[in-house]
């Protein structure tokens, strides 16, 4: 028998705190799909997706509904393209990148991820191929995603690749210039890559895994905030151990859903499970927000000083939470901060409590990096590549994932605002230091080596 | 074997349980299941209990009359015969939880559960509180119900919810596993 208090309690956090589900994501790999023909890889690929998708939505809707808890994305995460399409041109690449898009739009998922490469150490030719078919390949697509792993704990970063993605982020801004430069929404640099990242831009399936997995993604940023909001009415001399058991105990219940929910898909569509990635995920609405949790724990708002302890603090007790809560933890699993879509992200950016360093900062403690973040149209590739590279040096250095979803929004500049829609928000553009001068740095390339921990074995 | 059932009901104090349990022991009656709640000041205890062979339910009745009348407790007692143990129901079903909210008024419970019955589900277990105004908060109604799974559980769903908008009740209608699942380890 169920108690009164469990049940309210849960329909609480269902109705007011907007605890779902955010993501099921499909991997599936299309590595065997690889050839030199451009129609018969679009063939085998469009076959393979339908073959494992087909029923992935109506499955995660019919389950989300015996629950009472719905799945509010599905999504598929594909093998690296660069990998599948190795024999193919970037113009082939961009074609490839319209039959995932219309076959993403054919089992009706709201994104496809896995337009990847992985150029930690080196740039082989259909990566290359890839890289150079990224702008093109997002303009002309509405629902594929790209992530790049230009370095890695293992491998140290590859400068020559940070600098090309920042002139591919650059055109890719360019082409989208209409919409504030949109195709840039859609594509992650990143260091230490995972293989089973079920959230967007992110995801791709990594060659490790097997044919198809269920990887899920949590919400529960609303939960979190409500339970301390509450637990700090009752007691406002709670100190701070006890509010991380207090968020331990919250991350717990939310990752439990995430479980229930991926198995159930999982065994429905008679595909593995694989795992549970804990990450707190915001989106542009009120009480939804991971930037509010700041503000219940005492801080005027993220960014003033203070933020980074306290996102270390919730960081660490998400995942301490969750760990227990799930036998398979993975992703990136950690509270996200992306500032467009987070609503109080976002304004503490338009009333500059938060800037490009204090983000690059807090990342050094969470995952996963400058995330959604509108910069000047006039800052340079260079500097782009620059904001790469010290992002991708929190990751190496500290052997965690970092990432960068950098959006230099054409003819606009420090102060202004952007708008790209849905759950992608709108931001106020954040200025970068000498953005728009020369950055001789980055022209060096080559590789900064591993750093010497690497050398674990 | 002589199984029966004795319920107990009566304003609540401390000491019923050991009063019944205490006539229950003396008459050499060996209890299989309690179930014991207090409804605002009302005490309601359930009771199966085995008799030994050569037991009368007559004596068993006037003992706990005599012992609990004095203390304003009334008890009843029924045999429970074969044909009552076999109809507890055998189809597979899936458990539910029916949790409604709105303003207070007459005939909630009977109209919620009788399209609960219709589909042929078993509430298993039912909690409601009617503070009474339109406090939807102050009004809830919880049903633990067994769905058996050869029925249209979508249609059981849609009348409920028909059922429920005409009564102007929130209702959410979910697996039980996702309370377990989230409260319990």
């Amino acid at each position: 028998m169920l108690t009164d208090q469990e049940i309210i309690s849960t329909l609480e956090m269902l109705e007011n705190e907007h605890l779902d589900l955010r993501t099921v994501t499909l991997g599936i790999n299309l590595l065997d799909c690889a050839g030199h023909d451009l129609a018969k890889v679009q063939k085998r690929i469009h076959t393979r997706i339908t073959h494992f998708a087909e029923k992935l939505v109506p499955v995660c809707d019919l389950i989300g509904e015996k629950y009472g808890i719905p799945v509010v994305n599905k999504r598929i995460a594909v093998s690296p393209i660069a990998v599948v399409g190795a024999a193919l041109s970037s113009s082939q690449l961009v074609a490839i990148a319209q039959t995932l898009d219309a076959v993403a739009a054919e089992v009706n998922v709201d994104f496809i991820g896995g337009f990847s490469a992985l150029v930690e150490k080196g740039v082989a030719r259909g990566d290359h191929a890839l890289i150079e078919a990224l702008p093109q390949a997002l303009t002309a697509t509405e629902r594929v995603c790209a992530s790049i792993n230009v370095a890695s704990t293992r491998a140290g970063i590859n400068m020559d690749a940070v600098l090309m993605m920042g002139k591919t982020i650059k055109q890719a801004a360019e082409l989208t210039a209409d919409r504030d430069g949109i195709a840039c929404a859609k594509l992650c640099v990143f260091a230490n890559i995972p293989p089973d990242i079920p959230f967007m831009a992110g995801a791709y399936l990594g060659i490790g895994e097997a044919d198809a997995v269920i990887n899920v993604g949590v919400s529960g940023p609303g939960v979190v905030k409500k339970a301390i909001d509450r637990a700090l009415k009752t007691d406002p001399n709670l100190d701070l151990g006890q509010i991380s058991e207090l968020i331990k105990k919250t991350a717990y219940k939310v990752t439990r859903v995430g479980e229930l929910i991926g198995r159930e898909v999982a065994d429905n569509l008679k595909i593995p499970f694989g795992v549970v990635d804990l990450s707190l995920a915001p989106t542009p609405h009120v009480g939804d927000s991971v930037g509010e949790i700041f503000q219940s724990l005492g801080l005027v708002s993220i960014g003033v000083p203070g933020t980074t302890a306290a996102l270390a603090l919730l960081n660490d007790a998400i995942k301490k939470g969750g760990a227990f809560a799930s036998s398979r933890v993975g992703g990136l699993s950690g509270a996200f901060i992306p500032v467009s879509e987070d609503l109080n992200i976002a304004e503490a950016a338009r009333q500059g409590y938060i800037g490009l360093d204090k983000l690059e900062a807090i990342t050094s403690v969470c995952s996963v990096g400058l995330d959604m973040v509108a910069i000047p149209g006039d800052t340079t590739a260079e500097n782009i590549a620059a904001i790469i590279a010290d992002e991708m040096a929190i990751g190496v250095i500290n052997n965690k994932t970092t990432a960068a979803r950098l959006i230099p929004v054409p003819g606009k500049g420090a102060g202004d605002s952007a708008h790209f829609g849905g759950l992608l928000g709108q931001s106020t553009i954040l200025p970068v230091n000498c953005g728009d001068r020369e950055n001789r740095f980055v022209r060096h390339g080559g590789l900064i080596p591993a750093p010497i921990h690497s050398l674990k074995n | 074997m002589n199984k029966i059932i004795l319920a107990v009901l009566g304003l609540d104090r401390p000491g019923i349980v050991a009063a019944v349990t205490g006539i229950l022991f003396e008459q050499n009656c060996n209890i299989e299941n309690v179930s014991q709640t207090i409804l605002q000041t009302e005490f309601a205890g359930i009771f199966i209990v085995t008799m030994p062979p050569n037991g009368s339910l007559e004596i068993l009745r006037e003992a706990l009359n005599a012992e609990l009348n004095p203390m304003d407790l009334h008890a009843h007692i029924e045999p429970v015969t074969k044909k009552q143990a076999a109809a507890a129901p055998s189809k597979p079903t899936e458990p539910f939880v029916i949790t409604t909210k709105g303003p207070d008024r007459k005939g909630l419970v009977a109209k919620i559960s009788a399209t609960i019955a219709r589909y042929g589900v078993n509430i298993s277990n039912l909690q409601a509180v009617f503070k009474g105004g339109d406090e939807p908060g102050d009004n809830i109604m919880i049903y633990e119900v067994d769905v058996p799974v050869d029925i249209n559980r979508q249609s059981l769903h849609q009348d409920l919810r028909e059922k429920a908008r005409a009564l102007a009740l929130d209702i959410s209608i979910q697996h039980r596993n996702i309370f377990k699942t989230i409260n319990r380890i």
